[in-house]
């Protein structure tokens, strides 16, 4: 009994310094007492937590390493199992960041499959623009070739349509194309024996010559009076001045410029035809208009 | 007086829990000696992942976590010989882990692999593309 009774003292004794033991015994378990690595570990997921690209592209992997990084917390310091559950909390977390590293990676694709496109879309339009400068050039081009062909054939047509037109007032006029020029000769039908002033029906005739100055102003106009050898030869010279003056005064008054004209009176000097018999002398009583070419 | 009562009251009941304790402890080791199966679940999962990465061919970005992981699962396969189970189920587990690591990188090595691929033809077009606008102008 006093044995025991004792012991038991001991033990009374001994209670405070115990529970002291133990007391410090949980302040080092709560403080450095967690398993070799566990805190790196820890540190190592909450890391991956904290990163905002990668923490929420592997949710289910992060919440496995989770579970086992604190699995790994809760098993006692130095042994087997704690060492395994710090491996394992380890490679989960390794995995996981992993797993959301690649999701990272393909997420990024998207962007960078549009810049592809986009560089790709920018290549083919700078192509397109240039093909398209180049087509509107060659259209711009031959657009403007197409215009002077056009314009080459309208003035060519028109060209022939002026020279049909001109044809067919000379062949109206009775002119013939000389060297010297279109040559319209105007009989005697014009004036009276030995009369200088235009008879009525002449203006018919003189009025077409009177059309065709006023269409080609360039031309220039040559009157040349001419008589038979009926008479005395001073007379004749002058008659046939007057006769041109004549001619040139009717076309004036018909609105050709009248620097345009040049008259001469030839007399009897200039026959076309034999002045003995009466028709030869006809053809030679004549003004004879010379247009230039 | 009192506080002698008290401490017989304890002593006995030490006696008694310490006693019961370790009768529970030596039925449970004897239990998991005689009966504790061997990880079979933990051993074929341990084999599907190093199947599943090997399928995927991650020898090139992660083979020393693939090395790892077959070492271990042999290291597994002799410990349920010499019927060491725990021993066997973390090295199943180990192994598990290390071959979906190596999964995991190597996934993370071939998105790399796609992303550079990609940025390096956006970069030659349009290193072609100004080549050209260079040769037009």
């Amino acid at each position: 009994m006093n044995r025991f009774n004792g012991d038991l003292k001991k033990i009374g004794y001994k209670k405070p310094l115990a529970m002291a033991i133990a007391s410090l015994l949980v302040v080092a378990c709560s403080t450095a007492g967690k398993p070799d690595g566990s805190v790196e570990v820890r540190n190592k997921l909450t890391q991956l937590q904290a990163n905002p690209d990668l923490a929420s592209r592997a949710p289910v992997a992060i919440k496995d390493a989770e579970v086992a990084v604190r699995a790994a917390e809760e098993t006692g310091v130095g042994s087997e199992e704690s060492r395994h559950r710090v491996f394992m909390a380890d490679h989960k977390v390794d995995i996981a960041e992993a797993q959301a590293k690649t999701r990272l990676l393909e997420d990024q694709r998207t962007i960078l499959s549009q810049q592809r496109e986009s560089s790709r879309l920018d290549s083919r339009t700078r192509e397109a623009d240039k093909a398209h400068g180049d087509a509107a050039a060659a259209r711009t081009e031959a657009e403007l070739a197409h215009l002077d062909t056009a314009d080459a054939r309208r003035d060519a047509a028109s060209a022939q349509q002026q020279n049909e037109e001109l044809q067919r007032q000379i062949a109206e006029l009775n002119a013939k194309e000389t060297e010297r020029g279109l040559v319209v000769t105007l009989g005697d039908v014009l004036f009276d024996t030995d009369k200088s002033d235009l008879k009525g029906g002449a203006t018919s005739n003189l009025g077409k010559l009177a059309a065709f100055l006023n269409k080609y102003p360039g031309r220039t106009v040559m009157i040349e009076g001419h008589t038979d050898s009926t008479g005395a030869e001073d007379y004749n010279q002058s008659l046939s001045q007057r006769r041109a003056d004549s001619v040139k005064s009717y076309l004036v008054h018909q609105g050709v410029e009248a620097s345009r004209f040049t008259t001469a009176g030839l007399g009897e000097g200039s026959p076309v035809a034999s002045n003995d018999t009466q028709a030869g002398r006809q053809q030679n009583r004549r003004v004879e208009v010379i247009i230039s070419k | 007086m009192n506080n002698s009562m008290y401490d017989k009251k304890t002593k006995n009941y030490r006696c008694k829990n310490l006693c019961m304790s370790m009768f529970a402890a030596s039925t449970m080791l004897l239990a998991a000696c005689a009966s504790t199966p061997p990880p079979t679940l933990a051993l074929q999962a341990a084999e599907q992942a190093i199947a599943n990465a090997e399928q995927a061919r991650v020898a090139d970005y992660a083979s020393p976590e693939l090395s790892e992981a077959r070492e271990k699962m042999a290291a597994a396969k002799t410990a349920v010989h010499e019927e060491n189970m725990q021993k066997a189920q973390r090295l199943a587990e180990q192994a598990r882990v290390d071959a979906e690591l190596a999964l995991a990188k190597s996934g993370t090595g071939r998105a790399n692999t796609v992303n550079d691929e990609m940025q390096k033809s956006t970069e030659t077009i349009r290193q072609e593309m100004q080549r050209n606008t260079g040769a037009r102008q």
